[in-house]
């Protein structure tokens, strides 16, 4: 009892230490919360969202399983926003089905696709693993350890492995025997693209901030690891110009990309990359700081002239919340308007601010998402890393070895959460105490049991308030996804089996539109050119396709695009000239030929009456 | 008699109008069916679509397209053709009409991050195809812009090439992407 009280004391006085509340820097900032709420108000205002409404607009949910649209509800839901997930995660459900109808399914080749949705899916409250009409896609298997099957996730380059890992780690998912990867490749195959300078780039011998501080994002798990990798590398030669084999553990390759990007952080703080100071470097550095468990505010390494980086990413804030790309002026780009906040830089700022957030108050990384540590798991951590600490050199082994069963009591897979690991080794060698490594578990079976959802009244109303079914129109896309998607989740509740029934209707109508919208732009592509060669034996078939744009409602039509609506539009007025040509100068030649024979029929009348007045007497 | 004179002039007067090719449409339909006809005082931008850089990076093309339905054997996916320019368009607006005109095979997504279109392929040759740093480039009168090409509006005279790089750019000659 009294050790506990004391470890608790102990722990109080030096989480204090660790963090304190009051920042180091000159000026005043705002809170991180602050600036994250501001982020988000920013892009509420910037996606038609009125204040305290629902970001996931549904001009907000198209954008669902492209980057901007799955980062903010990644970033949202690491850092504990209040949102209807449940709307992402319907519209983000519906998007892989009809991605996986394709043969490339999610894409041809870049592995970061099934990455990034199933980090923002998880983050979200869904389940990765199990996706799908009935649980069937499993974007976790499919996009990492079992994506060689198909294309090598490293084919876009090494950001395929960094997020590969990434996702792997996310649930730290086991990787089954006779994959076609196993997670030691992912590891290997990032180190083997370290610069020269110690960080990591896509092509070049300089390395990049952004990819150094990725690669550090992904190998931090490992930090604490002991294994030794042997790996030759994919970009450095020696004399003869023979790729250089290495032999390293995990942390000595952070630690020199650490290094690195202490070399190159600005005066103010922030990083450049490509040559720009910009705002997504620096956040890129936050998250790779907090994943290794280091407070990135307050490292010596990254504060330059008193300047953390939350200085050098403050610099890039707006007055309305939201972030600036840069603020290097280029005359020559429209997109670089320094005044203008960029959506990129929101989302980026927005994850990396939640990961800092979570780092400081306990919680698990941004991209570990397994489930919240609970308070004694928290404590036991606390407790492992207070006792090393406390070691130092006039410390007898006994303290040694209690801090070494601390750190052994927490289960291997939380070890990396020990974030001065590197001491307790150091101690645990002086005095010639074994500290072994586990093989750690990881999670076989994958998703976790989630709790079912609720259909609210509210939800009741939205639906009572639909169109018929013969009224609907794409517009109500993501309105009925999500209904569907609750009433898939929810619990039994009296009228469940009419609203199922009425939503499913719904549901088939609007899929049939889509379908039809996306039929039709493939038809007039193939059909209507080239427009040269748009002649009147093709007037059916224009007329067949106008047909079924007219039948479309003014909101369908409007989903094709402009190009295509153009496009046939130009040909159906062409035949329908052509075809007026055709009726005038026929009937005009009707006319003539009826014109030229009551002509003809009148002179040979008149010849023959003049003929028989010439000679009547001399015939008789 | 002067009535079938005056017969004869009207029929006459019918067969001018229909072998004459008179126009029945209205201007707007006339606008319409000839936007993109080329007359002396039409503006006009050039665009050639080419990706003869795989041919040096043969052994990291996608075996898939090792055909020459897809790379075609002089690498000119497009022979430099001469387009309308309308009033706004950029370089996207006209290579989406280059590739309706010539049934070429295209694919882009919309990039809200980067508020344009970002194009993946063309005449299936997609990004990451040849190696982990191919992809679509595109050029003005010798220049590859650093943003995407929705938000590039053109001018009369523009020479547009789309080219396919194996090397981020440094294959066809884009010095901005060799870095700082």
């Amino acid at each position: 009892m009294k050790k506990t009280v004391v470890c608790i004391f102990l722990l109080i006085s030096l989480t204090a230490g660790l963090f304190p509340a009051v920042s180091v820097s000159a000026t005043e900032n705002p809170s991180v919360e602050e600036v994250m709420e501001g982020i988000l108000a920013w892009k509420r205002s910037d996606v038609g969202a009125g204040e305290g409404e629902s970001l996931f607009t549904d001009r907000f949910l198209a954008l669902a399983g492209t980057t901007p649209g799955d980062w903010y509800p990644l970033g949202m839901g690491r850092y504990g926003t209040e949102e209807n997930y449940s709307a992402y995660l319907a519209v983000i459900g519906e998007k892989v089905i009809e991605r996986y109808r394709t043969p490339q399914k999610l894409d041809k080749v870049k592995a970061t696709e099934w990455h990034r949705i199933a980090l923002a899916v998880r983050a979200a409250g869904g389940d990765p693993r199990h996706m799908g009409e009935n649980g069937e896609i499993d974007l976790i298997a499919d996009g990492t350890y079992n994506r060689g099957l198909t294309v090598s996730p490293g084919r876009q380059g090494i950001n395929g492995w960094i997020f590969g890992l990434i996702a792997l780690d996310s649930g730290r998912y086991e990787v089954p025997e006779g994959a076609a990867n196993t997670r030691e490749d992912f590891i290997a195959e990032i180190l083997r693209t370290q610069r020269e300078d110690g960080g990591f780039a896509l092509s070049g011998k300089t390395s990049d901030v952004d990819i150094t501080a990725m690669a550090v994002q992904a190998l931090a798990p490992y930090y604490n690891s002991e294994r030794v990798f042997r790996y030759t590398s994919s970009v450095r030669k020696d004399g003869d110009g023979a790729y250089l084999s290495f032999e390293k553990k995990v942390r000595e390759v952070i630690d020199e990309s650490l290094a690195w990007l202490s070399s190159v952080q600005c005066a103010d703080g922030d990083f450049e990359s490509w040559g720009t100071r910009n705002a997504e470097s620096t956040a890129q550095v936050i998250v790779a700081l907090s994943a290794l468990g280091i407070d990135a505010l307050h490292d010596s390494r990254f504060i330059k002239g008193g300047n953390t980086l939350l200085d050098g990413i403050l610099k890039y804030r707006l007055p309305n919340g939201g972030f600036v790309h840069s603020y290097t002026y280029d005359p020559d780009n429209p997109t670089s308007l320094p005044d203008k906040a960029n959506t990129m830089a929101g989302e980026q700022v927005l994850y990396s601010l939640a990961a800092l957030f979570r780092c400081r108050k306990g919680m698990r990384t941004l991209y570990d998402m397994r489930e919240e540590f609970s308070a004694l798991e928290r404590l036991k951590l606390d407790a492992a890393i207070a006792k090393i600490n406390l070691l130092n050199e006039d410390s007898a082994k006994a303290d040694a070895e209690d801090a070494v069963a601390s750190y052994l009591d927490i289960p291997a897979l939380d070890r990396c959460y020990v974030n001065n690991y590197v001491k307790l080794l150091a101690y645990s060698e002086k005095f010639g105490i074994d500290l072994p490594e586990e093989e750690p578990v990881y999670n076989g079976s994958g998703g976790e049991d989630r709790p079912l959802l609720y259909f609210s009244e509210s939800n009741k109303k939205t639906a009572d308030a639909l169109p018929s079914v013969d009224a609907l129109t794409t517009e109500y896309y993501a309105t009925v996804t999500t209904l569907r998607y609750l009433l898939a989740n929810c619990e039994d509740f009296e009228e469940k089996d009419a609203y199922v029934e009425r939503i499913d209707r719904a549901y088939a109508r609007i899929t049939e539109i889509r379908g039809e919208i996306e039929a039709l732009q493939a038809d007039i592509k193939e059909q209507l050119y080239p427009f040269e060669r748009i002649s009147l034996s093709d007037r059916g078939a224009v007329h067949a396709l106008y047909d079924r744009y007219m039948a479309l409602s003014e909101y369908d039509r409007g989903q094709l695009t402009a190009s295509d609506a153009e496009g046939l539009i130009k040909c159906k007025t062409q035949v329908d000239t052509l075809y007026l040509a055709l009726l005038i100068g026929g009937i005009s030649l009707v006319i003539a030929a009826g014109v030229t024979a009551v002509v003809i029929l009148r002179i040979r009348k008149r010849r023959k009456a003049r003929a028989e007045k010439k000679m009547p007497e001399s015939e008789e | 008699m002067k009535k079938d004179l005056l017969a004869l002039a009207a029929v006459v007067l019918i067969l001018v109008f229909v072998f004459s090719g008179t126009k029945i449409q209205s201007v707007d339909e006339y606008y319409l069916t000839h936007i993109d006809d080329i007359r002396e005082d039409s503006e006009t931008v050039f665009l050639t679509i080419r990706c003869d850089t795989v041919f040096d990076r043969w052994d990291d093309l996608d075996p898939a397209l090792k055909e020459e339905k897809y790379i075609p054997a002089d690498g000119m996916i497009l022979s430099r053709t001469e387009y309308v320019l309308r009033a706004g368009d950029t370089v996207y607006d006209i290579l989406d009409r280059a590739v309706r005109y010539n049934k070429i095979q295209m694919e882009c997504i919309y990039s809200a991050n980067y508020a344009s279109v970002y194009v993946q392929g063309i005449h299936h040759l997609y990004e990451f195809d040849c190696g982990e740093l191919s992809g679509w480039m595109y050029m003005v009168n010798g220049v590859f812009p650093n943003y995407g090409c929705s938000k590039y509006n053109l001018s009369d005279g523009d020479e547009i090439v789309w080219c396919y790089t194996c090397d981020l750019g440094r294959d066809v000659g884009c010095e901005w992407q060799v870095g700082s």
